[in-house]
């Protein structure tokens, strides 16, 4: 294995990984809801600005000898506020369309994620320039003769971990017995005393959140926290959620490391690959649901008459 | 208008009266609203437009009244219409910017009819209106410049361009619903516009310039108009253009809605399986949704292409596609009237408000959400149809 | 009134098995339907009632058999084309096109009858806006023939109707297809008795005006059941358990066990 080929390897599983952050989130909220939740890419980048702000305002304070546990304080603060906020944009709005046709739902939620984009971009000072977001990990280890970034091997192992404590969380515990419950059947769950409102707010606080250490991952990758970076991420983590299937986790994974492998492909071989990722990533999105409507693990749906 | 509905409405006078008032005020208003420079005046104007809506609304009778003498009249209607239309320019007083916004506000109502085919009639969520658009643009600009063919040739071809897009972004549909058929269509509106801005003979980010202006029987659209002595700015060659335009769009639109087509859309809208099961295929309507779209988007591509001139990639982003979604929605979906006035009022407020034009797409997209919430049949609702008048 | 037993065949099915997967809604069901005949489906939830509807209308496409309609094989034949062929159905939750009037509703059920596609739209706007209107006629027609009640409110929206009036509507929105087969699922359900007599005689009347229709209902409400079919077949977890007149059927024990019985005991029990 060359070490350029290994590199590609790596690069593949680190973005496969924050891909997957996120496509859980919409795959998961898919299942509960039944509705499409197009903001929660945009929901998950926040995160970032969040970090940012609070960085920036504990470092004025605590100056630069506090810096890492600054960094580490902002992260937890960025990612409990980035739950917060998915929680908050259900009762505001999503929740209003919880029995109103499906696309009316997608495109407010469409619009939504506009809506955040667009307010990161005017409330954040010098919203609309990209702001440097620090490298989470630093430096390299060697592993069978070749050097492996530390921040991949962070990103795979918090994404593992977030996604290992999600489906023990959905498989183990009462309040994943409760989301599994309504997923099913809204009513029947209602009858058992569950009460649906608290588990949808459970849920999204649970997918914001880890979307949001998906989008951390993700600005830190690229070295910056960009307003618009929702577009293409948010995109991609749904179109990832999509062709796995939509309300299948295993599905969102491989569906993220799908994608990754695709974009990574394309800009290791096609000449000015980086321009025209985007258009492969899509085209693929396009075939896969053309052969397969519901997603390469999908339930296939039999409507009820 | 004040008359009491109570009247029997039999009266043809009173209806050629309404019918004569009706598009008087109506562009009376327009032309204040383009001209308003003050930010108070053009809040003032727009108050003045919701207390209407809410009078309309309140007086079901009025409203009815109004309706129905356009029915009885109208023959006496177009011509109303077509008469305040080509007087229109002459009434802005040579104002360019009123001149160019109107053109502008005209091609996206019929991009917003384009659109309310798909959204309005059948429900689909296209959200690729804008990409049908920019290749309609493109088509003819590429025509134009590379083979030197003339704007009148250009424009029927970028349509037919537009339109076997437009049936390629069909065919997923056939598979594919809801948001797995939306996901299809951002990722086509994606997938376009990163060609556009990546590839060679497109002119990458920078797109294409230099295109060349339309001529008629020797006529070039980039002279001012002489009609009857008086002479009107360059931009009323466009500004007839495209209302030429919008009057074909609601002639189409109009026929479809009326007609069989326009029924089979509205079933499957309301229950695609019932539909299938009252003898309509399902999948032919909405391919052929997607295709009437992108025709029409195509002509309003093209006009948009010769008159600025030059065309990039970011004119037909995403975003446009859901500024033309916005303006359906508040409009009124499957409702014309409604459909136009969106576009304008769209169009029109982040220019006159212009503190506020720097939010205008945060303004979007709060509108559609605030319309999807608080009042989803848009300002004008659907109506139901009439058969044998 | 019985039925002739030399009218021919319009619809019969054979061996129909559908399999969702590991699951066996239906196994080698047959049937049969002759012209003018009006066959009552009972058997409990679950027995596969829907599920027949389903495959005879396209909707379904059987794992194995076949159903013919005149002989001709329907397997594979896209629902919509099914529906041109001569068989149209309701639906057990009404499906009506809500927003749009109740004429409309009827109107779309002649799309199988009327032509003009976008170009006679657009372009011979005179001879689409014709045959429209004649379809509009003709519903209008239809709509009187079936309620003069329904006709009334021939220009409110579908979704304001009463429970009542929604099953008339989707009755005629069904006929305006000028079908040879109509399939009826579950016509009575969510109607009080009352509702369900006066149900009863309207499509008393509907068969009375079309001798030739012949017509399948899904029923749950016996009332209905005994008076209105020539014959009754019982399903129960997807098998066939007896085909015959009513007071046939009543009699075997496996009938009153699968249905009838429990049936009653649902009621003792409510």
């Amino acid at each position: 294995m060359s070490e350029l080929f290994f590199q590609q390897v790596v690069n593949w599983i680190t973005l496969g990984s924050i891909y997957a952050l996120i496509a859980v989130g919409f795959s998961l909220l898919f299942g509960v809801l039944n509705i499409i939740h197009f903001s929660h890419g945009d929901v998950s980048l926040l995160a970032p600005f969040f970090a940012l702000s609070v960085i920036s305002a504990l470092g004025s304070v605590m100056g630069q000898a506090g810096s890492l546990p600054v960094l580490l304080l902002g992260l937890a603060v960025a990612i409990a506020v980035t739950g917060a906020v998915g929680v908050l944009l259900d009762l505001v709005v999503i929740q209003r369309f919880r029995k109103a046709p499906a696309m009316m739902a997608l495109v407010a939620t469409v619009a939504l994620g506009i809506v955040l984009r667009e307010l990161i971009r005017h409330l954040f000072p010098n919203g609309s320039n990209p702001h440097a977001f620090p490298r989470l990990v630093d430096g390299d280890i060697t592993l069978a003769g070749y050097s492996v970034p530390l921040f991949s091997l962070a990103v795979v192992a918090v994404s593992t971990l977030s996604v290992g404590a999600l489906f023990f969380m959905l498989n183990n515990t009462r309040l994943g017995l409760h989301i599994k419950a309504v997923s099913q059947d809204r009513d029947a769950a209602r009858l058992m005393a569950i009460s649906p409102g608290r588990i949808f707010r459970a849920t999204f606080f649970v997918a914001s959140a880890i979307g949001a250490v998906g989008g951390l991952f993700f600005s830190s990758y690229a070295g910056m926290a960009r307003f618009d970076f929702s577009i293409d991420v948010g995109l991609i983590g749904f179109s990832a959620a999509v062709v796995g299937g939509l309300g299948s986790m295993p599905g969102a994974i491989i569906g993220s490391l799908m994608i990754a492998g695709l974009d990574t492909l394309v800009q290791a071989v096609v000449p000015n690959g980086a321009s025209y990722r985007l258009v492969f990533v899509f085209l693929l999105v396009i075939c896969v649901l053309v052969f397969r409507p519901s997603g390469l693990l999908g339930r296939t749906l039999v409507e009820k008459v | 208008m004040a008359h009491p509905s109570s009247q029997p409405s039999g009266n043809a006078l009173s209806a050629a009266f309404i019918v004569l008032a009706v598009p008087l005020i109506g562009a009376g208003f327009l032309r204040q609203f383009l001209l308003a420079e003050d930010w108070r005046l053009v809040l003032g104007l727009l108050a003045l437009f919701a207390v209407v809506l809410v009078v309309l609304e309140r007086l079901p009778a009025l409203e009815t009244r109004i309706e129905t003498a356009f029915a009885r009249q109208s023959r006496l209607a177009l011509l109303v219409g077509i008469v305040v239309v080509l007087g229109f320019p002459f009434a802005l007083g040579g104002n360019t910017y009123a001149l160019h916004l109107c053109v502008i506000s005209m091609l996206y109502a019929v991009l917003a009819l384009a659109l309310n085919f798909q959204l309005g009639s059948a429900n689909i969520p296209n959200f690729a209106t804008g990409a049908s658009y920019g290749i309609g643009a493109y088509a003819s600009a590429l025509l134009a410049l590379n083979f030197g063919v003339s704007f009148w040739l250009a424009l029927p071809a970028a349509a037919v361009v537009a339109t076997i897009f437009g049936f390629l972004l069909g065919i997923p549909s056939m598979r594919t619903r809801d948001s797995y058929l939306a996901l299809v269509t951002i990722a086509f509106g994606v997938v376009v516009h990163q060609l556009l801005n990546n590839l060679e003979f497109t002119g990458g980010p920078n797109g294409l310039v230099g295109i060349p202006v339309p001529e008629l029987f020797g006529h070039a659209f980039s002279d001012p108009l002489v009609i009857f002595g008086q002479s009107l700015p360059p931009q009323a060659n466009f500004y007839y253009l495209s209302a030429l335009l919008v009057f074909i769009s609601i002639v189409f639109a109009e026929r479809l809605h009326d007609s069989r087509v326009g029924l089979a859309w509205n079933a499957l809208r309301a229950d695609e399986l019932a539909a299938r099961c009252q003898g309509i295929n399902v999948t032919w309507y909405k391919v052929l949704a997607f295709a009437v779209d992108a025709f029409l988007a195509g002509f309003a591509g093209t006009i948009y292409a010769f008159y600025v001139g030059f065309i990039s990639p970011d004119n037909f982003t995403f975003l446009v596609s859901v500024t033309i979604m916005t303006m359906v929605i508040a409009g009124g979906m499957d409702n014309i009237l409604g459909v136009i006035v969106g576009a304008f009022l769209l169009t029109l407020l982040p220019e006159k408000l212009r503190a506020f034009s720097d939010y205008r797409i945060l303004f979007f997209g709060v509108t559609v959400i605030l319309f999807l919430m608080i009042r989803p049949q848009g300002l004008f609702p659907q109506r139901l149809r009439r058969y044998g008048d | 009134m019985g039925i002739s037993s030399s009218a021919p065949l319009v619809l019969e099915g054979e061996n129909l098995t559908m399999r969702f997967g590991g699951l066996v809604a239906m196994a080698e069901v047959a049937f049969t339907l002759k012209r003018g005949e009006i066959l009552g489906i009972i058997g409990p939830n679950g027995a596969g009632k829907s599920t027949l509807l389903n495959i005879i209308t396209g909707i379904y496409v059987p794992s194995s058999g076949e159903v013919r309609l005149e002989g001709q094989r329907l397997n594979g034949v896209p629902a919509h084309k099914i529906v041109a062929r001569g068989i149209a159905r309701t639906f057990q939750s009404s499906r009506l096109f809500a927003d749009l009037s109740v004429l409309d509703n009827v109107v779309i059920g002649r799309h199988t009858h009327t032509k003009a596609g976008v170009f006679d739209a657009i372009f011979r706007r005179r001879r689409a806006k014709a045959e429209l209107d004649a379809a509009a006629a003709h519903a209008e027609d239809l709509l009187k023939s079936v309620s003069r009640g329904l006709y009334a409110q021939r220009h409110r929206p579908a979704g304001e109707l009463a429970q009542a009036d929604r099953r008339r509507l989707e009755i005629a929105r069904a006929l305006a297809t000028d079908p040879k087969v109509l399939l009826l699922d579950e016509p009575s359900s969510g109607m009080d008795d009352a509702d369900t007599d006066a149900l009863m005689d309207d499509i008393r009347a509907v068969c009375a005006q079309r001798p030739d229709l012949a017509l399948m209902i899904i029923e749950h409400d016996m009332r209905l059941v005994a008076s209105l079919p020539h014959r009754v077949m019982v399903l129960d977890y997807g098998q066939k358990l007896a085909d015959g007149p009513y007071e046939e059927i009543r009699k075997i024990p496996r009938v009153q066990e699968a249905y009838l019985g429990r049936k009653a005991t649902q009621h003792a029990g409510a």
